[in-house]
């Protein structure tokens, strides 16, 4: 059976030279939490992008068994979504229930069935009943949901984030990590934030200056003080 | 940071609320065409025309005082150009109003229905867009005619707007913050230049953003959506009032105020 996602030896230089990304090998099992750690400018955001085909640089990237090419990309968004850092950028619509249905209806789906995907993610994310708000009148951990709820109602089989936990209270991160820990999708998350990063992720991979600098147990690598602080990042808090 | 937003009584329930928004639309376009073509010698007739949006607004329950401060908000414009029109035109005129007559001229006669112009169809439009949500007014747009790429941009300019004021005003905040003296005139002028090019290539930046969160969820240039607007009976009454209302004024009134 196919990985969830498998990168081999996989580089990628900005347009200006700078390597962005050096040697990346990376197999995801489906069903995996997988956290993406590393200080700011590892690499982690590029790496979300190559994941859904937006990045093309040297080397082979695999999604559900599908290559990332040009003939590929349609049925590779349907397999794996991407949430945005800033929600923002990703409710571009008048309403949430617009914003919600864009994908599935991208994806060709009946208008009824459309409904249905909107409403199962949006109860999902606890917005139900919010579905005719504009999203600029939302609040950030409103908006925070709203933003995984568009990418759920796709019902892909892989979900990236780019820093979820970002300009979240405490009270919206706990709800956020209840959230994303119910979820049955494969998760690949890109955070700095190591408490929650250990709350969520078995697995965590450590990138630095585009490079794969470790790769195992969360708990593990995010417990080992010398590595952490190497790399300008800190050990979670035990609870 | 909260913004007024020009929709923000749309969200409200009224039977004007519920009306289709492209019968709204309609209704408004006609009714601001037929204020418009009214001659400028009778300024009175325009405090009748005002009946019909003013009964609107209150029954789709819009604060007044939300609808007046719309009005003053945008007036400065038409202020200026009426203000103007007794300076140049002081031809003397007998202005009548039912049993009362004044003298006058006819620059401010001019004046007086520029003004009561305005304000008549800004009645009217403020009526439009505190009762329909602005979604729902493109969407009717849409089906009305408008290129469905001018609605686009029209959805995206009312979604973003509020983020660039707000992304605006937070560099005005910061620069406040270090400005601790006056610049003088040449390195202020230069600071705003490079306040606004930040502002810009922030834009460019959210733009490619929005553009990577459209495809990641299949877009491939054509736009899908799931319209629920549907023209009812209570849409043909609306448009049967409003016709009435307007022929009643133009046969009937028009010609005893005169």
């Amino acid at each position: 059976m196919s990985k969830a996602i498998e990168i081999e030896n996989f580089s990628y230089k900005y347009p200006d030279g700078t390597p962005a990304l050096s040697d990346i090998t990376l197999s995801v099992e489906h069903g995996q939490k997988l956290v993406l750690i590393g200080p700011n400018g590892a690499g982690k955001s590029t790496l979300l992008l190559v994941m859904a085909g937006f990045t093309k640089g040297n080397g082979k990237v695999l999604i559900d068994g599908l290559e990332v090419n040009r003939k590929n990309l349609k049925k590779i968004r349907t397999r794996l979504g991407s949430c945005m850092e800033n929600p923002d950028d990703q409710l571009f619509m008048p309403t949430l229930f617009d914003d919600v249905a864009f994908g599935p209806l991208n994806m060709g789906l009946a208008p009824e069935e459309v409904k249905i995907h909107v409403a199962e993610a949006l109860q999902t994310v606890g917005l139900s009943g919010m579905a005719d708000k504009a999203p600029h009148h939302l609040s950030a951990g409103q908006k925070r949901g709203a933003a995984i709820a568009t990418i759920l109602a796709m019902r892909p089989k892989i979900i990236t984030l780019d820093e979820p936990d970002g300009s979240l209270d405490p009270r919206n991160r706990n709800n956020l990590i209840k959230l994303l820990a119910g979820l049955s999708q494969t998760l690949v998350i890109a955070t700095c934030n190591m408490n929650f990063a250990a709350a969520l992720a078995d697995r965590a991979v450590l990138l630095d200056k585009g490079r794969i600098i470790a790769d195992g147990d969360a708990k593990k690598i995010m417990s080992d003080s010398k590595l952490m602080t190497e790399h300008g990042l800190e050990m979670a808090s035990k609870k | 940071m909260h913004h007024a937003y020009i929709d923000k009584f749309a969200y409200q329930d009224s039977a004007i609320h519920r009306l289709d928004s492209r019968v709204k639309f309609i209704v408004v376009l006609v009714f601001t065409a037929v204020v418009i073509s009214l001659p400028r010698t009778t300024p009175s007739i325009l405090a009748c025309y005002a009946i019909g949006p003013f009964a609107v607004l209150v029954w789709a329950k819009i604060p007044l005082r939300f609808v007046f401060k719309q009005i003053l908000l945008v007036s400065p414009f038409v202020l200026v150009l009426a203000l103007s029109c007794p300076l140049y035109d002081k031809t003397p005129v007998r202005v009548g109003f039912g049993p009362f007559l004044w003298a006058g001229s006819t620059g401010w006669m001019r004046c007086f229905t520029i003004l009561g112009k305005f304000v008549v169809t800004m009645l009217a439009l403020i009526g439009l867009v505190s009762t329909t949500r602005f979604n729902d007014l493109l969407a009717g747009l849409q089906r009305l005619g408008l290129p469905r790429l001018l609605t686009i941009q029209l959805g995206f300019l009312y979604r973003y707007i509020f983020v660039l004021i707000d992304r605006a005003h937070h560099i005005l905040r910061a620069r406040a913050g270090r400005r601790l003296r006056n610049l003088g005139f040449k390195t202020e002028l230069r600071t705003a230049g490079s306040m606004l090019g930040s502002l810009f290539i922030r834009s460019i930046d959210t733009a490619e953003h929005i553009s990577i969160a459209m495809q990641a969820r299949g877009f491939d240039g054509s736009w899908h959506t799931l319209s629920k607007l549907q023209i009812r009976r209570q849409d043909v009454l609306f448009v049967l009032i409003a016709a009435t209302f307007m022929l009643g004024l133009y046969l009937f009134v028009r010609p005893f105020l005169q």
